[in-house]
């Protein structure tokens, strides 16, 4: 009987081995980063770049999922001047006209052709209404914005600008720019812009005309829903912890909305920031409710030292990607802007990148 | 009232120890089939192998070595925002063994118990602080469980007992010297040495049960906190590519798991000559609670060339220390009620019906801030059967007896709300369920004429 018991144990301890372990499946996030950047296996080109060319400088990315496939609008220069084009990957990372597919490049979509544009388009900001795309871009006088009935490829301006700086507003120092629309669950829609170092808010009920929005109703005067970050106290830094990233100035803008599991309504924005010393950092803010003031994170979601700007931000299955304009160093004396792409979550390795679509 | 006036005295002498040791999988899903099917309010009636964990004082129960092992398996269904978070299955051996005694007449018992993981003896995860997570049921359950305990018999009425239970914590060393080179890292020479313990801990418990009358009994336990550490430590120096040496030191430090000092007082009433009545309140020290963040310490010292960095390289930056959140942590008190039915007896045969009910609620503050230790009150029913066949043969003076339970616990599904809308995890809903299934099978050797543990 003893000899049997002794079996059994031994038996029993041979008869599993350990398993991998578990428990971090499916865990909830706001799923707007970390971002980590895509790896060389991860992106047809040179990781983490997904749309360059040394002669184009793309920039200023905007996207809008199509189906399966990822929209791309940004800003590229021509002899003519910088204007606006559009490409398309079927995996958010092969898209349509970068460097390494050869022999073709984006349409343009979008030119400056209104006096008040003063010859410059940029900052585009895309969203879908109903059918139709509409494209808002930032100019010399303002803020516009164009439609498209026919996915993106073609746009009919509306008379503009629908926005411009308004000198009665104190943080309004410069132009409005870098326009970053989203819409409500209703289908309302709402713009987030930069003017000086804060960003500000306005709304619309014809989609066409805007009324600039006070994120602090207690004050007289109209208040942005960001401005710049607060330096750290004295002595308030660990060693080695990294100041605030965001202290000299917030802007481009870019939102989205979701409806949390507990209900709310939750406005998420990235946005650029840039500290005293010129560095700068992709940040995170956000605000439960469809007003009053962001409230910012203060790590950045995305910050690898190559003055990364204007984010873009687009939900897939399984995460999101950040685009943005990022600086491209091919050796130490030639460099150019050009659009770079990240994942969130970070733990997830993406498979590697699909062919080039055959139309933009 | 004199046997009332030692409980007492004893209690207060109980309490007064410090530093003993606990185990997470009893604590979680029960030890022994009986008791578990009993929701675990055995303090008081607890005898055999499963006194180890409930209370050592009722190890002096046995008139006969008794040797028990049996199996479960406790399947969880942790969902957030309703998608399952995978928590892993906690299934093994339990086992253990009494051997009684007398030591100058006074009757006294020794008394072994293991919980044998199927997967892993023991299992360190450092997450970050903000990272979700199940808090009572990811990691803290995987784990070996192992106590040795003995306990004499005062008096007729009175037995008291205590013990040791053991762990091991892990300190480890990573030293790297040599050459880096960091244009061809093929080329690099670098030497490695691993230096790793396993340190054993031991953690003492003690008990004490008190027989009022043929039909009542009562019991106090006490069982200490327990801290399972993870001490790591890295050393890197060399040179790099001849430009320049390296020096990086790590030192990390964190308590992988936490077990809070506990104090039950239990009560065992035979309210029928068939029909048995068990309750027990558990106190748990949890708002001692130490969180599961690693402490950073780290060095990195790398002095830039003569020349300056090359344009291609950006030296690494230290690492700057964890602001940990504090995890705020709530005393409880858990109820466990135990019913055992006697459903038929004769000569040779007995056999019972068992169910017991306890309720947990959540010692943890809801998540509001950056941290995520997600965990949710609990309901737990419980239900067993079990037989014992008394003298097995005219050559075999010992007891079979094979009890089966089954528990199904639920975590009340509650919603999580961020204070900040910029938190990276946002609001969730959260909760669960977990089912346990196992069967005990004990022999125990009572001696010509013996009646088995009184």
């Amino acid at each position: 009987m003893k000899r049997l018991f002794a079996t059994g144990f031994v038996v029993a301890a041979c008869a599993t081995t350990g398993a991998d372990g578990d428990g971090d499946l499916h865990l909830p996030s706001v799923n707007v980063g970390p971002f980590r950047k895509l790896g060389n296996d991860e992106v047809p080109g040179i990781a983490p770049f997904v749309l360059d060319d040394r002669t184009a400088y793309y920039r200023e990315p905007a996207a809008l999922v199509d189906g399966a496939d990822v929209l791309l609008f940004a800003v590229a220069k021509t002899p003519a001047g910088d204007v606006i084009v559009r490409s398309r990957a079927n995996d958010g990372r092969a898209f349509f006209g970068t460097s390494s597919d050869s022999g073709r490049s984006p349409p343009v979509v979008l030119r400056p052709t209104e006096p008040w544009e003063g010859g410059v388009v940029s900052g585009p900001s895309a969203i879908r209404m109903g059918t139709d795309i509409l494209l808002f871009y930032a100019a010399a006088g303002g803020i516009g914005v164009a439609r498209s009935s026919d996915g993106g490829l073609g746009f009919a301006k509306v008379p503009g600008p629908i926005l411009a700086r308004d000198p009665a507003v104190a943080w309004e120092t410069t132009q409005v720019t870098a326009p970053g629309i989203y819409a409500l669950p209703d289908g309302s829609l709402r713009l987030l812009y930069a003017s000086g170092r804060a960003i500000g808010e306005a709304v619309t009920t014809d989609g066409v005309r805007f009324t600039r929005r006070d994120a602090d109703a207690s004050t007289p005067a109209i208040d942005p829903v960001l401005g710049p970050g607060a330096p750290a106290a004295p002595g308030s830094l660990l060693p080695n912890e990294k100041p605030p990233f965001d202290t000299a100035s917030v802007g481009d803008p870019c939102a989205s909305v979701r409806i949390t599991p507990a209900g709310r309504l939750h406005v998420r924005v990235l946005y650029t920031g840039r500290d005293e010393a010129g560095a700068s950092a992709i940040g995170f803010a956000a605000r439960y409710g469809d007003e009053g003031p962001l409230v910012r994170n203060r790590a950045p979601v995305y910050s690898v030292g190559q003055k990364e700007i204007a984010p873009a931000y687009v939900e897939v299955t399984g995460g999101a990607f950040l685009y943005v304009q990022q600086e491209r160093r091919v050796n130490d004396t030639l460099f150019y802007n050009a659009i770079a792409a990240a994942f969130a979550p970070g733990t997830v390795k993406l498979p590697a990148p699909a062919s080039y679509p055959d139309a933009p | 009232m004199r046997r009332l006036r030692a409980v007492l005295a004893l209690v207060v002498g109980l309490v007064a120890l410090e530093r003993s040791a606990h185990a997470n999988p009893p604590d979680t899903y029960g030890f022994g089939s009986r008791e578990t099917a009993m929701g675990n309010a055995a303090s008081a009636d607890t005898r055999g192998f499963a006194a180890n964990y409930y209370n050592p004082a009722a190890l002096a129960r046995s008139r006969g070595i008794e040797l028990a092992v049996g199996y479960f398996g406790a399947s969880h269904s942790m969902q957030i925002n309703g998608l399952d978070t995978g928590v892993d299955p906690v299934k093994g051996i339990n086992g253990g063994l009494v051997v009684p005694g007398r030591l100058f007449g006074v009757p006294f018992a020794f008394g072994l118990a293991v919980h044998l993981p199927n997967d892993r003896i023991s299992r360190v995860r450092a997450l970050r602080q903000e990272q979700p997570r199940w808090e009572l049921y990811d990691n803290r359950n995987q784990r070996l469980f192992l106590a040795a305990n003995v306990a004499f018999e005062l008096f007729p009425w009175l037995e008291i007992g205590g013990g040791l239970s053991f762990m091991s914590s892990t300190r480890g060393r990573l030293d790297i010297t040599g050459s880096a080179n960091i244009f061809t890292p093929d080329d690099s020479q670098l030497r490695h040495e691993v230096d790793a313990d396993l340190t054993a801990i031991r953690y003492p418990q003690a008990g004490i049960r008190v027989k009022l009358d043929e039909r009542t009994s009562l019991a106090a336990v006490y069982r200490g906190e327990f801290q399972l550490s993870l001490d790591l430590g890295a050393h890197l120096a060399g040179d790099v590519s001849g430009l320049t040496t390296a020096l990086y030191e790590l030192e990390t430090h964190s308590v992988n798991n936490f077990l809070p000092q506990q104090v039950v007082f239990g009560g065992s009433w035979l309210l029928s000559d068939d029909l048995r009545g068990s309750l027990d309140m558990t106190w748990m020290n949890w708002s001692a609670y130490v969180p599961p963040v690693a402490k950073l310490d780290v060095v990195l010292d790398i002095p830039p060339p003569a020349g300056g960095w090359p344009p291609s390289i950006t030296p690494p930056q230290p690492v700057a220390p964890t602001r940990i959140e504090p995890l705020r942590m709530h005393d409880r008190m858990i109820p466990h009620l135990g019913i055992e039915w006697r459903a038929y007896r004769s000569r040779k045969v007995e056999a019972f019906v068992r169910a017991g009910y306890e309720y947990s609620k959540s010692p943890i503050e809801p998540q509001t801030g950056l941290t995520n230790y997600i965990d949710r009150d609990r309901h737990t029913l419980s239900w067993g059967f079990g037989g014992t066949v008394h003298h097995l043969a005219r050559v075999v003076p010992a007891s079979l007896s094979l009890d089966f339970h089954l528990s199904y616990s639920t975590l009340v599904e509650a919603t999580t709300r961020k204070a900040s809308a910029a938190d990276f995890v946002g609001d969730y809903v959260a909760k669960g369920s977990f089912v346990n299934l196992g069967f005990t099978t004990t022999m125990a050797f009572d001696g010509p004429g013996g009646k088995g543990d009184k």
